[in-house]
């Protein structure tokens, strides 16, 4: 395939190939034929020697890097391999990076999810990186015969000053190979770093702006089909029967049948989620002409019932029952009403609550909604399949190969060894594509048609054959003495099928009597991780709360979080509380600084601030606000994160920039609805997505300056981007708004 | 059969006049940079040039292309040279990027028709491309940036 | 009501308040009382003219309930930017008028509107000469009463200079009969082509009469 080139200047076509003896691991790029560009003359082989998973050199010293987590846009393929480059100490800009195939013993984890790929990596790449340059200097220092400690490097070369010798990486390549991993290497000091935390470019931006093949949908084989899929129009139907006689008469059409995603009574482990499990499937020769046969199929469909999933896992074996009901959004919303008010599951109690609110001066209580959201991703679901008897071939967008292959195994009845995976890069995840059972079904629909198949769904497919965020809802009480202090907070939060709170997060262990309780209704309505699971929803609603709290209390909104987060640090109320005070405080003081938050406003604009805790970084958001053609637009923006050593800041920046931005149009406009079972949105023109007009004029990015190991970056801005935005809201509007999307909700005046 | 004119080069196609320029483009053509998004013109992923309009291809039937001249993300520049191209990496834009083909192709129409666009034009011109990264402000920063080279390379 | 406007409701509100004023100015005319007319609402045109206000004003009603339907309304917004859908939304993504009425650089109305309708639901109705008004003449349906539309109409300053032939002729422009083909899922003006064209023409020819604003 043709590889990365972080200069984009050598668009050298490489091709690994089997070097004669040396112990060597042999690598072959089986995504080679995949962005192969025909007659290319930049074609030749390069051979290239595996030091370790992460690292091959060729003889004449070019570095390829492997980036071992899949890329969605979180710029993984360069913030990973930069640090290998770090500490394997070559020159960045010579380096080739390439995405690695599934490999899950040479390339750890390989999750892209949670804001983990750094976190989850930081120590194993750098430690890939200096393992690598020890192993070329041992190698050095036995062909020179110098002692290691007298041989140093620089740029991908190494020197013997004493002697004047040098080489290059390559020169030792071979020899390095076979020299055992070493166990003790010494990493970097954070101060030494000269890769890691300078703004380096995206290492596929030329391919991504000249239009090369990339994404799975991208995605070419010899004498592949093109499969698409035909599910129930509803959640809670399924198929009854179907005639294909005519869509088998149109042109390009090989084949149609129905297909079980899962046999009866398959373990589904955590990810294995399905919305639907009878299928029909339309294969022939084009997209166009697949689109074109569906249309022409005739299908009778009858409620599915009552279904049972067998859940696998740890907790073992266990049957949970997925209720047949054609759901409606208003009877969602009045029945999560319903269930709030019966007993729930505590979660979390300090101190006496029950108490604190019968002798309160004052108790406000909110409720808060949110509704079920697409992830929308721009690249609609798909994947590539080649599946024979004796093995499988699988080629797409996923953001967990190592949760994808077991399932496989299981479903082809083939073992994990004879299943390849390759990561495309995703357009677009946001959780998503952790849930694989679209390659799950174009395996089987290879199988089954025996020839490689690429599995494509169109938008609406997408859009209502999806993985949804839940439908959330949460009410907060605050308790207050008649000096206006706050004595008591109780949260106590349900969704469909999920509840989003989190107990042990602020402000739990800064209020003496606190109580956290969950529930959940069951659906079939199928659900999964969406940007910040649950806490995209607590943001939201959490920090509305305390705003609208200190406002009862004449305080400012950040002076009043610091002071529960000083509580928090000196004198912490319970245990187990996930978040780290000082930190916490540091983003909302930087933001305020940033921002010029003066307390009560802005002339110009209406003013919201909200800060959160999640996947172990901090954010804090200020949103500037106006009215702008009888709409709330959202002008300008000051972020503050702290998410420990920022690896690659400019890209770092674009990151909060856009999940500023999701932010602001989910919170704004987000939202899908069902009638009778069936998405209503079921493409743009309904589902609205935030576009460039509506988008701020500027988002200042700062990231509090610390040398803490790296924590997660794509997930932990977004959430509080929905509390911000709230709050701004009631500063435009002088109301408060309780459901979101907000744009679409009539504010409920206040209950006390 | 039908020819169409992509990127200077003459294709002859044994297709439906009713495809979509996208699917013959991606499918039978073999240029994937123009990408699928939603099928029904609203996203702006496919946006091609037809005579110089910024044409959704997902909706623009092969039948209104022939006699035509296409340009695709592949045939914008001969070396990736374009300066919104130059601009795009110069302010690493992308995030997923699958959008960027259509931006960029839309971004070129406007250009080419308003040397210097206000970010009131710009917003004009590209509120019909989604990126559900949120890269809008480095695309809007880069199609300014782009403005200024090319109006200094003269 | 003139308020109301201002105010700048929904357009689908906007709409309702428009016709349910209609509808009340229309019972009073049903008892023939109380008859209001502008006279220099009536064009003079040789051609067939033979003016009668009752009818003529009874055709305009019918005239003014296509005109503003969507299908019509939509494209001859108040603003630059055109209208969308059933409930008159703005257009999604915001397409701007431009000078000729055709779009601004990457957005214009041929991108997305093919010269024929695109197949499938929520897809871009099409016409090879789909437009809005040009800036210059931009001939605004939204939020004009009877009285306002009907003067506006046979104005020739803003009618872009149409004479009584050219207004007659004008009813069946390909445009204006794409009212009534505009692709899956979209209501049809209320009343068929043939019975707005007669209403048109008898509009027109009866002398053009516009309401009198309440």
């Amino acid at each position: 395939m043709e590889k990365t080139s972080t200069n984009n200047s050598r668009r050298t076509f490489l091709k690994s190939s089997l070097l004669a003896g040396g112990g060597l691991m042999i690598h072959f790029s089986g995504l080679a034929k995949f962005a192969l560009p025909s007659g290319s003359a930049e074609t030749h082989l390069i051979q290239l020697t595996e030091i370790n998973g992460y690292v091959k050199i060729s003889a004449d010293n070019m570095i390829t890097l492997i980036c071992p987590n899949p890329e969605f846009g979180q710029n993984v393929m360069t913030s990973l391999p930069m640090m290998v480059a770090e500490e394997l100490d070559v020159d960045w800009k010579k380096v080739i990076v390439e995405m690695g195939p599934h490999d899950s013993v040479k390339l750890g984890g390989q999750f892209t999810g949670g804001s983990n790929s750094v976190r989850s990596y930081w120590r194993p790449l750098r430690m890939a990186g200096a393992t690598a340059r020890n192993m070329l200097m041992q190698a050095a220092s036995q062909t020179w015969a110098v002692p290691i400690e007298e041989i140093t490097s620089k740029a991908g070369i190494l020197y013997h000053e004493k002697s004047g010798r040098k080489g290059t990486y390559g020169e030792f390549a071979t020899k390095a190979s076979a020299i055992p991993v070493p166990k003790d290497v010494k990493l970097k000091a954070v101060k030494d770093f000269n890769v890691i935390r300078t703004s380096q470019k995206n290492v596929e931006g030329t391919k991504i702006i000249s239009g090369k093949p990339l994404f799975g949908l991208d995605y070419k084989h010899e004498g592949m089909l093109i499969a698409m899929i035909h599910h129930p129009p509803a959640f809670g139907m399924k198929l009854k029967s179907f005639d294909a006689s005519a869509a088998l008469k149109m042109p390009g059409i090989k084949n149609v049948f129905s297909l079980k995603l899962y046999e009866d009574g398959f373990e589904q482990a955590g990810f294995d989620v399905r919305s639907f499990n009878d299928l029909l499937v339309v294969v022939g020769k084009t997209t166009w002409e697949v689109m074109n046969a569906r249309k022409k199929l005739l299908v009778e469909w009858m409620p599915a019932g009552d279904v049972i999933d067998t859940m696998g896992g740890r907790g073992g074996k266990r049957d949970v029952i997925v209720p047949g009901a054609l759901e409606n959004t208003t009877a969602q919303l009045q029945k999560m009403r319903e269930f709030a008010k019966k007993p729930a599951q505590q979660l979390r109690k300090d101190g006496d609550p029950e108490t604190a609110f019968k002798n309160a001066a004052q108790i406000i209580e909110r409720t808060y909604d949110a509704p079920f959201l697409a992830h929308n991703c721009m690249e609609p679901m798909n994947f590539f399949a080649h599946v024979t008897d004796e093995k499988a071939l699988l080629v797409g967008p996923l953001q967990a190969p190592g949760l994808a292959e077991p399932t496989l195994s299981k479903i082809l009845n083939l073992p994990a060894d004879k299943i390849e995976i390759q990561m495309t890069r995703m357009g677009g995840g946001f959780g998503r594509r952790a849930y694989t059972h679209y390659a799950t079904e174009a395996a089987l629909i290879s199988k089954k048609v025996k020839a490689p198949v690429k599995l494509i769904y169109s938008r609406e497919d997408d859009t209502t054959y999806g993985i949804y965020r839940p439908m959330y809802t949460a009410t907060y009480r605050a308790a207050l003495d008649s000096n206006k202090n706050l004595i008591a907070f109780h949260v106590k939060g349900g969704g469909i099928p999920e509840h989003a709170i989190h107990a042990n997060r602020f402000p739990a262990g800064a209020v003496d009597n606190y109580l956290a309780e969950g529930w959940a209704i069951p659906s079939n309505i199928t659900i999964g991780a969406f940007r910040a699971p649950r806490s995209n929803f607590n943001a939201a609603a959490e920090q509305s709360f305390l705003d609208e709290l200190a406002e009862a209390m004449g305080k400012d909104p950040i002076d009043f979080r610091l002071e529960l987060l000083k509580r928090a640090k000196e004198n912490p109320v319970g245990k187990n509380n996930e978040y780290d005070a000082d930190r916490y405080a540091g983003v909302l003081k930087l933001v305020r600084e940033k921002s010029g938050w003066t307390g009560a406003g802005d002339k110009k604009f209406s003013r919201g601030v909200a800060a959160y805790f999640c996947h172990n970084s901090y954010a804090a958001h200020v949103v500037d606000m106006t009215m702008r053609d009888g709409e709330p637009y959202v002008e300008r923006v000051f972020s503050a994160v702290d998410c420990g050593i920022v690896i690659n800041p400019d890209a770092a920046s674009n990151m909060v920039q856009g999940a500023v931005i999701d932010g602001i149009g989910n919170s704004l406009y987000g939202g899908l609805t069902h009638k009778n079972g069936v998405v209503e949105e079921n493409n743009f023109h309904k589902y609205r997505i935030i576009r460039m007009h509506e988008a701020p004029k500027t988002v200042d990015v700062s990231f509090v300056q610390n040398d803490i190991d790296p924590t997660g970056l794509g997930e932990p801005p977004f959430p509080p981007v929905f509390g911000a935005v709230a709050n701004a809201l009631y500063k435009v509007h002088g109301r408060r708004f309780y459901q979101q999307p907000f744009l679409l909700s009539k504010p409920d005046g206040p209950s006390v | 059969m039908i020819t169409l004119n992509i990127n200077k080069k003459n294709y002859k196609l044994d297709a439906d006049p009713n495809t979509p320029l996208l699917w013959v483009l991606r499918d039978n053509i073999g240029l994937v940079g123009t990408k699928y998004g939603c099928g029904v013109a609203q996203c702006g992923a496919c946006v091609v040039h037809l005579d110089g309009e910024a044409v959704r291809s997902c909706v623009t039937k092969i039948s209104r292309a022939q006699g035509k001249k296409v340009v695709t993300i592949e045939g914008l520049s001969a070396s990736n040279n374009h300066p919104l191209q130059k601009a795009w990496l110069e302010l690493d834009v992308s995030q997923c990027g699958y959008c960027q083909a259509g931006q960029i192709m839309s971004a070129a129409v406007l250009l080419r028709e308003n040397k210097s666009p206000t970010s009131q034009d710009i917003d004009d011109a590209m509120a019909g491309n989604i990126c559900r990264c949120g890269t809008y402000l480095r695309i809007k920063e880069a199609i300014q940036l782009a403005a200024k080279e090319s109006s200094s390379d003269k | 009501m003139k308020q109301f406007y201002n105010k700048r409701p929904s357009s689908a509100l906007r709409t309702f308040f428009v016709l349910g004023s209609l509808f009340l100015f229309v019972g009073i005319m049903a008892f023939g009382s109380n008859l209001s007319i502008d006279k220099q609402s009536a064009i003079n045109v040789k051609t067939n003219v033979v003016k009668d206000s009752v009818a003529s004003v009874n055709a305009f009603k019918k005239v003014y309930a296509v005109l503003m339907s969507p299908r019509c309304m939509n494209c001859h917004p108040a603003g630059d930017v055109p209208l969308q859908g059933d409930d008159s939304h703005p257009h999604a993504m915001l397409p701007k008028r431009g000078l000729d009425g055709k779009g601004v650089s990457a957005m214009k109305c041929s991108n997305c509107h093919q010269p024929t309708n695109t197949p499938g639901p929520n897809t871009p109705p099409g016409n090879p000469n789909w437009h809005l008004p040009p800036a210059d003449m931009k001939m605004v349906f939204e939020g004009r009463s009877p009285y306002q539309l009907a003067k506006q109409l046979v104005d020739p300053k803003q009618n872009g200079h149409k004479d009584m032939k050219k207004l007659i002729e004008h009813a069946d422009d390909d445009l204006v009969l794409a009212g009534w083909n505009m692709g899956e899922g979209r209501a049809h003006p209320p009343l068929s082509h043939a019975e707005f064209k007669k209403a048109w023409i008898t509009w027109l020819t009866t002398g053009a009469y516009a309401p009198q604003e309440k």
